[in-house]
């Protein structure tokens, strides 16, 4: 309500400005063509001063708006130049170069209203300290410009020097060109970078904006060169320009309202026709100008962002991200390049229309991702069985084996001593003796790491008992399940025990180790928490790593939480099925 | 004069066993290897007439040692040691290797006995 009365405010004084200068026009002695004039003031002071109060109230948070109504007042008091009374004449003396930096201003900063660029903003200020500095030390100098018998008096005149007044003039002209002309080369840049559908709504103020500049570096040429009628024919071109430029802004802030719409029109037909499965983002990339133009997926069922094909997915740096959130959950992201989000609402918008089409190529992505998963985690279920097979053939090999063998050749020798030496024969089948007792212990050992006899006898509580026993640290068994659980969970929570009771034995120097197995909602919660000195890295070791995949092939996890100094925690989740 | 012997094995108890079931037959064991490497040296220094040459061997394969310890380096049979071989797998998992290695011949482990090794070195 406040911003409306203050637009309706400065409108009024605008208009009383425009009024007022018009006024003084007419009546000036020192002009011919009075007409012309006022019509110059009032048809570019007001164009700029009623769409900017247009672009200011549509949109409030952009500076264009303001741009345009500062435009249109510093041309009214440039205007003033034409009466003959002293304080309008220097007025508009001083002011009548401003207006062409707040046009430079708005060109820069179309169509955000905010300048983008450290070369953008160098510029602005370029021309602001020209337009400044410049006019005020030429009034200083000068009596009248057009060397007027009896003008107005200038009330900035400190003394009249022709000369020091044309130096100063031809410093503020160049200076002048070189804005003008750095910021014809940022348009042209700011065009290059731009896509189709920015481009769309860049298009009428950028070229207006654009010829002005080129018109206005022409004409401060043909200034410094002396050239009037170069001078003249261009001015009244640049009039000309100076005029259309509201109404381009007009038009380029309709246009894009169209663009959009028939750029959000063309996508909705080609999220229709697309079958293959790079069609959304072809129809995503086309709407919004950005071949280079990649869409990731949020996997809910982990943390995880995956390509359309599922495979995991990180952002390249240098790469601007544009999350897509549907029913209030984020299923993907656009990742394109940088000036894309110059024009966040046409972002926004392609965003909103593909969310459908992107959740199920979501769905899709994350289908990926799980199958590859599966046929990962297949094949190291595999290669993890082989390498099982390899160890228990050269444990078999290196430990019953040999000693059989060797009990094989001590009873041979055994026989053969028998009769000449049977001190000899006795203490060799003693020797024996040993070697088959620990051959058979060897045995046991080997058997139990193939599967424990008493896990599937006697279930998980008896079987974890054993182990705790067994083991040289003490272990308190915690609550355990009250019903069996599925044969394949109990067989791979029984060797997370093992291995981590066993990890504790050797490495964590605890005194006391705790395990607990849990069933929650349709997981069984394996954990084994000692008091030890931690800092175990599950990535070292193969006994930790077989763990894992056999966790990963019941689809479950494995966590091992180590700080060092502060125990360890192995906790393993194995989705339970129904049984 | 006792045949002499090296046994080439990496473990200690079947060295043992062996030394002392060879001494028994009447046999001189001169010297005791764990490694194919150290087999070599050791054949090298002690130049004995035979080495028992266990298949499995930490470093270099039992079969690559036979052959070096009976082959000059042209290939050609030289007059090195005879090479017995012996493991605690059957011979029928080596197939031919045991021919072409250039070993006298095989006698799995719990067979040993001097009458086995009298056989093969004929």
């Amino acid at each position: 309500m406040r911003t409306r009365l203050l637009l309706w405010g400065i409108g009024a004084a605008g208009v009383v400005l425009g009024v007022l200068v018009s006024v003084l026009i007419a009546v000036s002695d020192i002009i011919d063509d009075h007409a012309a004039n006022i019509m110059a003031t009032v048809l570019i002071g007001w164009s700029f001063l009623g769409i900017g109060l247009y672009a200011w109230g549509t949109r409030p948070s952009n500076r264009i708006g303001p741009l345009m109504v500062g435009v249109g007042f510093a041309w009214m008091l440039g205007m003033l130049q034409c009466s003959d009374l002293a304080l309008p004449f220097t007025i508009g003396l001083v002011m009548s170069p401003s207006a062409f930096a707040i046009v430079l201003h708005l060109l820069l900063a179309y169509p955000t209203g905010r300048l983008g660029s450290r070369a953008a903003r160098a510029v602005v200020a370029l021309g602001y300290a020209d337009v400044i500095v410049g006019s005020l030390v030429y009034a200083m100098l000068v009596r009248n410009p057009d060397g007027i018998e009896n003008g107005p008096r200038n009330l900035l005149l400190v003394e009249d020097a022709p000369g020091a007044a044309d130096a100063a003039l031809t410093a503020l002209t160049v200076v002048g060109l070189v804005a003008i002309v750095s910021g014809a080369l940022l348009l042209v840049a700011r065009w290059r970078a731009a896509s189709t559908a920015r481009r769309r709504s860049l298009a009428p103020l950028l070229w207006t904006g654009a010829l002005l500049l080129v018109f206005a570096a022409v004409m401060l040429a043909a200034d410094i060169a002396g050239s009037d009628d170069l001078e003249d024919g261009f001015s009244i071109f640049s009039v000309f320009l100076l005029t259309a430029a509201p109404y381009a802004y007009l038009a380029g802030l309709m246009s894009s309202g169209w663009a959009r719409g028939r750029t959000m029109g063309d996508l909705v037909s080609g999220l229709n026709a697309a079958e293959a499965r790079s069609g959304v983002r072809d129809a995503m990339a086309e709407a919004l100008g950005d071949p280079t133009l990649t869409v990731a997926f949020k996997r809910h069922d982990r943390d995880e962002w995956v390509d359309a094909d599922g495979r995991r997915f990180e952002p390249p740096p240098g790469r601007e991200v544009t999350e897509i959130a549907r029913d209030g959950q984020v299923i993907g992201a656009l990742v394109h390049r940088g000036g894309l989000s110059g024009d966040p609402e046409l972002l926004r918008a392609v965003a909103d229309t593909a969310a459908l089409a992107l959740e199920n190529e979501r769905l899709q992505a994350e289908l990926r991702a799980r199958v590859a998963e599966l046929r990962e985690s297949r094949a190291n279920l595999i290669s993890f069985g082989l390498a099982e097979r390899r160890r228990l053939e050269r444990d078999l090999h290196d430990g019953a084996q040999q000693r059989l063998v060797a009990l094989s050749l001590q009873v041979n020798l055994a026989r053969a001593k028998i009769d000449d030496d049977p001190a000899t024969a006795a203490t060799l089948l003693d020797s024996a003796r040993e070697e088959l007792a620990q051959a058979l212990d060897e045995l046991r050992e080997l058997a139990r790491g193939i599967h424990p006899a008493i896990l599937t006898d006697q279930g998980l509580g008896p079987a974890l008992t054993a182990l705790a026993e067994r083991s040289p640290v003490p272990v308190e068994i915690g609550p355990l399940p009250a019903q069996r659980l599925p044969s394949s969970v109990e067989a791979a929570a029984y060797f997370v025990v093992s291995e981590a009771l066993a990890n504790v034995a050797k490495y964590a120097d605890a005194t006391h180790a705790t395990v607990r197995v849990a069933r929650e909602d349709g997981h069984a919660v394996v954990e084994v928490v000692d008091d030890g000195v931690g800092g175990a890295d599950p990535s070292r070791g193969t006994g930790l790593r077989g763990l894992a995949e056999r966790v990963a092939a019941l689809d479950g996890r494995l966590e091992i939480v180590s700080p060092t100094g502060c125990g360890t925690i192995v906790r393993a989740d194995l989705p339970c099925a129904s049984s | 004069m006792a045949v002499t012997v090296l046994i080439v094995d990496d473990h200690p108890s079947f060295r043992a066993t062996a030394r002392l079931l060879l001494e028994v037959e009447g046999y001189d064991v001169v010297g005791e290897a764990r490694d194919g490497t150290e087999a070599i040296a050791e054949a090298e220094r002690l130049r004995p007439d035979l080495v028992l040459l266990d298949v499995n061997l930490p470093d270099i394969d039992g079969f690559e040692v036979a052959s070096r310890l009976t082959k000059a380096a042209n290939g050609t049979p030289s007059s090195g040691p005879a090479v017995i071989l012996t493991s605690s797998r059957d011979p029928s998992d080596f197939g031919s290797l045991v021919h072409e290695s250039g070993a006298r011949g095989f006698i799995p482990k719990a067979e040993l006995s001097g009458a086995a090794l009298a056989a093969l070195l004929g």
